[in-house]
């Protein structure tokens, strides 16, 4: 039973690690780790642009198959606009992160008020 | 009785040496009751210290280490915002991140758990016709409530970057050493890298997004924690 168990784990571990079998089980995570290395190695516009792309697209995927956008996605969206100075677009999507998520909810309110505060400097 | 003495010998030392190669297993339930005691939800990942000679292995560890835990049913802070805050606090040396009382943590960031990492040795080897990546480190996951480990890894894990059988004789042997070169020279390990982490996790606990939260107990794993 436990060798069944084990067997079946490693298929399911298999299967996660083997890139996106069609439709992702729990969460599609897209080019994510690629997008992000590529940004650290080389941290121009254009790369930034692309990884806010690759954000994108990982939100509109999981919603098209019903699955919850995976943790942090929607906060570090919300980060690359709150550096934009795009401070409403940055609050709506801490705000999406922390009702994904509530274990998020401390975070997304500290950036919250941050976001706010950047507002009414301008 | 000189037969019957050195047949008990024999078996003696053969179950002796099967014990000896016989991977050590252990059921995660014992190995790691305090996750199912204190149930962490949320886990905060430290940016890594780096003892290896790869300058780049704390970017490849980073950047493939949060889709891994998310599978594992956790919620996983954003790295790349935790990280730019801890900068702007001013406690992005290990140094300083280790000697921070867990409970900030838990104050700033509302983590129930933080994931310490050293990444002891990443190492690539090239062969004629293969070439391997082993990654060595050492991990602990450390509850900002009660400052007990609840986690933790110690272990390598090699992973083999000429990808599978090609096929086909000498040809075919010919065509993997062109594959190897090739995927050494892109220098692209950021899949094999999250496939090292995917493998270092497979002794923890599930987190409760994942449906087998509080039910794998009994699930057993290659414990390659030297005893101590």
């Amino acid at each position: 039973m436990i060798k069944f168990f084990g067997i079946i784990s490693a298929l399911a571990v298999l299967s996660i690690a083997g890139g996106c079998a069609v439709p992702p089980k729990m969460y599609y995570w897209g080019d994510y780790s690629k997008s992000v290395y590529a940004c650290r190695k080389d941290g121009t516009d254009e790369q930034l642009i692309k990884h806010k792309q690759v954000l994108e697209t990982i939100i509109e995927e999981s919603q098209q198959h019903n699955c919850r956008v995976p943790p942090g996605v929607y906060a570090e969206l919300g980060y690359i606009y709150f550096r934009q100075n795009k401070n409403d677009d940055a609050i709506r999507f801490f705000d999406l992160e922390a009702k994904t998520y509530p274990e998020a909810g401390i975070l997304m309110e500290r950036l919250t008020q941050a976001a706010k505060a950047k507002g009414q400097e301008k | 009785m000189n037969r019957s003495r050195f047949v008990f010998c024999m078996s003696f030392l053969l179950l002796f040496s099967i014990n000896a190669c016989a991977p050590k297993m252990a059921m995660k339930g014992e190995r790691f009751p305090l996750m199912y005691e204190e149930q962490p939800a949320s886990i905060l990942i430290l940016p890594p210290m780096n003892e290896s000679t790869a300058a780049d292995a704390k970017d490849y560890y980073s950047t493939t280490i949060e889709e891994p835990l998310s599978f594992w049913g956790y919620y996983v802070f954003p790295y790349e915002v935790t990280t730019e805050i801890l900068k702007m606090e001013g406690i992005y040396d290990a140094e300083l991140l280790a000697s921070t009382p867990l409970a900030k943590f838990r104050e700033y960031f509302g983590a129930d758990a933080v994931l310490f990492t050293t990444i002891n040795k990443w190492d690539l080897a090239y062969l004629v016709l293969a070439a391997t990546l082993t990654v060595s480190i050492d991990c602990e996951l450390k509850s900002t409530k009660s400052d007990r480990i609840l986690w933790k890894y110690n272990g390598t894990v090699v992973v083999d970057l000429s990808g599978g059988n090609t096929g086909g004789g000498l040809a075919g042997l010919i065509v993997k050493a062109i594959i190897t070169a090739a995927a050494s020279a892109a220098a692209d390990y950021v899949p094999h890298a999250k496939v090292a982490n995917y493998r270092a996790l497979s002794s923890m606990p599930y987190g409760h997004y994942h449906d087998a939260h509080l039910k794998d107990q009994k699930q057993q794993f290659i414990d390659q924690t030297p005893q101590q």
